[in-house]
């Protein structure tokens, strides 16, 4: 694996769906607050869950899961949300069946009742990724580092007039990688903002490789401050390469070192919660 | 017979995806949730405003094509910004 990653983001932790030791993951969490894990959709499809435990696993996505037609779609489905919360769970030092999850209105994921930790997800070919942080906001994307993306034409729907010109003075070769690269970088910081594609991808660019990485506007100059982290990853996952960016924004919330699930309630909730219980009880 | 012509119909749209983008989709995937098709995503829809856009000359709001959930959404929207009314 080869990264181009900034100092504030680890890289990526592979895990399996069965006898994974997770800290790797909480360590990252602790180091920066944001921990990337990958996996694959042959190991973490649920075949071999009884359909009780897949049931008692999706929760409320159990009904989602079930209209799905297709059977590759909802193994994808079934395995992405299998690997989101147990990352999640390994995270809080809970049970991944104790983990629900909530859609925003572009579909973006998040924990229901655990809004200290930000969840991301993105799957493509056999890879399922899954970014969390306790910074603030957290968007990923995977594409495969091949993948025909560069064309006359798609470009215009695609970058900022300042990402073409950097684009069309690059030989032939480079232009797919960069915009591959680009691309994965976009929909990373759409998710993390729960835009999706609503955000126009022309409306926000990128810098070229090797420099650190920040929003631009679509001339080139500066369009956000150090509060946004970025950073892509080549990952070889068996003889596949895969092209993935994060994007992590930092709310300036301070860092939350531990991150379990008992210990992360707030305060003042927790004290007014067993107050009206009392009362309650009485 | 124009490209504007061809994919008049949700027939023609669904000939133009298999063609360009390798697609092949049934009447019953157009209709389904873009999420529920296996090889569709974000790169393909904008390679197909790119392709009707040069085709036909005329600039396809994305925005709203974006808010389509399936590919007869799509195509209706593709129409209508083309000029014509799908059939």
């Amino acid at each position: 694996m080869n990264t181009s990653a900034q100092a504030s983001l680890g890289v990526p932790v592979a895990v399996g769906a069965t006898g994974t030791d997770w800290d790797a993951v909480r360590a990252d969490l602790r180091r920066y607050g944001t921990a990337l894990v990958y996996g694959t959709l042959a190991d973490w499809r649920p075949g071999d869950l009884a359909p009780d435990a897949l049931r008692a696993l999706l929760g409320r996505d159990w009904a989602r899961y079930c209209d799905i037609a297709h059977e590759d779609i909802r193994d994808r489905y079934a395995a992405s949300r299998r690997l989101l919360k147990s990352a999640a769970a390994a995270a809080l030092h809970a049970d991944a069946v104790d983990m629900e999850l909530t859609y925003g209105p572009t579909g973006r994921p998040y924990l229901r009742g655990c809004d200290q930790i930000d969840i991301t997800l993105s799957h493509t070919d056999d890879l399922l990724m899954v970014g969390l942080t306790t910074r603030g906001l957290i968007g990923v994307d995977a594409e495969l580092a091949d993948r025909r993306i560069y064309s006359k034409g798609l470009d215009r729907l695609i970058c900022t007039p300042h990402e073409r010109l950097g684009l069309g003075e690059l030989a032939p070769e480079e232009r797919n990688p960069r915009l591959v690269r680009l691309w994965t970088l976009k929909e990373a910081y759409s998710k993390a903002i729960g835009q999706g594609m609503q955000f126009r991808f022309t409306e926000f660019g990128f810098g070229p490789d090797g420099r650190p990485l920040q929003v631009n506007r679509p001339d080139g100059t500066p369009g956000a401050g150090a509060e946004w982290a970025f950073a892509t990853y080549y990952l070889d996952v068996g003889d596949t390469e895969f092209c993935v960016s994060a994007a992590v924004y930092d709310a300036g919330l301070g860092r939350t070192f531990d991150t379990g699930i008992t210990t992360m309630l707030d305060a003042e909730a927790a004290e007014a919660l067993a107050l009206a219980l009392a009362a309650a009880a009485n | 017979m124009s490209l504007l012509e061809r994919t008049a119909d949700l027939l023609g749209f669904l000939d133009l995806i298999r063609d360009e983008l390798g697609l092949d989709l049934s009447v019953q995937e157009a209709e389904a949730d873009l999420d529920a098709l296996p090889a569709w995503d974000s790169v393909h829809l904008l390679r197909l405003v790119m392709l009707i856009e040069q085709e036909t000359g005329r600039r396809i709001p994305v925005a709203s094509v974006l808010q389509a959930r399936s590919i007869a959404q799509i195509h209706a929207h593709v129409v209508a910004s083309a000029g014509g009314g799908p059939r």
